[in-house]
């Protein structure tokens, strides 16, 4: 698996896409600190550095999803479409290594693609704190300082996040027949993941209890993604809070379980 | 590289009863691709496998690899129902037009494989040059998979599928697009594993090369055994016999003709021996790169 794993990793770290969206990421949250001209209001230390955590997790959800997204669907069908999946199960390998490799391997991409933009963010941060406390020795008196440690805990669920996604994507893969479907319901299911949010509500306002059971249970098949932004908390008196943290990475673990046995068991009697 | 045929079992495959059925469409229509195939491939030898496009020899060659289950019927290879991981650990598979990854040299290829077989780490780098060795490729070991000819290409397949020193080796069509003496080289290479003690599956359409090589064959037809047999059996006609002599001239033509009738026996038919295409090619190029040479 670990094989299947770290050549998956290589091929995609060898395609334009990956380095492409990696630059353009990059720039954009390095870009982020040019925009210094914008009115951040009276509390201009806290605004600034929140408008460039803002941007930076921008960057890294909207171009970490859809590099999730795509590499997965890319990376398994080129293994089928190649027929190189053909010669690697012809050897003594399991089904579930080959789908369980394939997703390590994207999740490892993944991976790195976090901690290089993490690391761009969490630098521009310290820099652009040390400028405001250089500037201003009393600019976080009364809060709105952004912890580093805690930006890389909320860089961390986003990839359990992705983790989540790309198991969902590998799931789709197993049984559809094209890359492109694949992709397309990929970032269908993203956006029904992200709007779980505000359809919860809605169930709850159900009040036949029959219905609502039905719809809620059919609404837990696609995760709640808004639970893993939990940026909104930080530079607040509060803080991160840990509990809501390790229940998000509880919650991925066991969505990406529970997809990982969906796609073995689709994969297992694909036909290659 | 030699297998002990004492531990290994008479029949390297056995197919009993196989048959496969594809659904087609949301109808529940079925499509048989493999019609109750019950059949055995000796260990040690070569066996050809052959019939028209969609006889249902890939089909077989998937259930044998343990990448489709059969509907009905068991399939065992070397002793080991197929659809178990365990029973490929004895199994080398060279592809039909096969497509690796290109980003890998030719060497770190066959380590890949090597290793997704279990070969131990302390034999990887031997076990890795002396296949390359093997097939030929040990100058272009270095170069990238994407830029190796066909003839290259089969030959790092051999190379894989030889890699964890298999008793079985599958072989589709693995002279498709090769030049003739690609072709020549990888007949020899075949014999050279019969030689070795493995047992050899190869489909192939060119019927002179699997006649050349192969010991047994079995022809499908919509996906049912319609002949099995020894090449040499099937091939040769026990009531003929062929006397190749230097040319006669008409008068001693005669004088044999006559000698025949005269014990109740017939000249059938006078041939002039023909030598093969491949033959003339095969020594047509060695003759021009042997003078080409300084």
């Amino acid at each position: 698996m670990s094989l299947i794993a770290g050549n998956t990793f290589l091929e995609a770290v060898r395609q334009r896409l990956f380095l492409f969206l990696v630059v353009v990421a990059a720039a954009l949250v390095g870009g982020a600190q040019f925009f210094q001209s914008f009115d951040f209001g009276p509390d201009l230390g806290a605004a600034s550095l929140k408008f460039l955590l803002d941007f930076g997790q921008g960057a890294l959800v909207f171009f970490g999803s859809a590099l999730t997204i795509t590499a997965t669907a890319q990376l398994f069908f080129s293994e089928i479409e190649n027929r190189t999946a053909l010669t690697l199960l012809a050897k003594p390998v399991w089904r579930a290594e080959f789908v369980l490799g394939k997703f390590l391997g994207v999740w490892a991409v993944v991976g790195v693609f976090c901690t290089l933009l993490t690391g761009l963010l969490v630098g521009l941060l310290w820099l652009r704190t040390g400028a405001l406390l250089a500037a201003n020795p009393g600019t976080f008196l009364h809060g709105g300082r952004i912890l580093l440690g805690e930006v890389v805990i909320v860089c961390v669920l986003q990839w359990l996040k992705f983790g989540v996604l790309a198991m969902m994507t590998l799931l789709i893969a197993s049984f559809s027949n094209t890359n492109l479907f694949s992709v397309v319901m990929g970032f269908f299911v993203l956006v029904i993941c992200h709007l779980q949010h505000i359809a919860h509500h809605s169930y709850a306002k159900l009040t036949s209890l029959p219905l609502r059971l039905l719809v809620e249970t059919f609404a837990r098949l696609f995760p709640d993604f808004q639970l893993f932004n939990l940026a909104e908390q930080l530079g607040k008196p509060s803080g991160l809070d840990a509990t809501l943290a390790l229940r998000a990475g509880a919650y991925a673990f066991v969505y990406i379980v529970v997809f990982g046995l969906l796609a073995v068991f689709s994969f297992r009697r694909r036909e290659i | 590289m030699s297998h002990d045929a004492a531990t290994a079992p008479s029949a390297a495959i056995e197919l009993r009863g196989v048959t496969k059925d594809f659904p087609v469409g949301l109808r529940g229509l079925k499509l048989r691709a493999v019609d109750n195939l019950t059949l055995d491939v000796p260990a040690g030898q070569v066996f050809g496998l052959l019939g028209p496009n969609g006889s249902g020899k890939s089909t077989t060659i998937k259930i044998i690899l343990g990448l489709l289950e059969p509907t009905i019927g068991e399939c065992r290879v070397v002793g080991v129902p197929s659809a178990q991981v365990e029973s490929r650990r004895n199994v080398g598979y060279l592809p039909e037009a096969p497509y690796f990854y290109r980003y890998l040299s030719g060497a770190e290829l066959v380590r890949f494989y090597a290793r997704v077989c279990g070969v131990p780490r302390a034999r990887l780098d031997t076990r890795v040059r002396e296949v390359l060795d093997w097939v030929g490729l040990t100058g272009a070991a270095a170069r990238r998979v994407g830029t190796y000819s066909k003839g290259m290409l089969q030959r790092v397949g051999l190379a894989q599928a030889l890699v964890h020193d298999p008793r079985l080796v599958i072989l589709d069509e693995p002279t498709a697009g090769v030049d003739p003496a690609g072709s020549a080289d990888i007949s020899q290479m075949i014999l050279r594993l019969k030689s070795e003690g493995r047992t050899v599956l190869i489909t192939s359409h060119l019927l002179a090369q699997i006649e050349d090589v192969c010991d047994r064959i079995a022809i499908l037809d919509r996906g049912k055994l319609i002949l099995e047999g020894a090449v040499a059996e099937l091939v040769g006609r026990r009531d003929r016999q062929a006397l190749i002599v230097e040319s006669l001239p008409p008068a001693e033509l005669d004088e044999l003709r006559a000698w025949l009738a005269a014990r109740g026996r017939a000249l059938e038919s006078i041939e002039q021996p023909r030598a093969r295409l491949d033959e003339i090619f095969l020594r047509e190029v060695a003759r021009a790169e042997q003078e080409a040479r300084p």
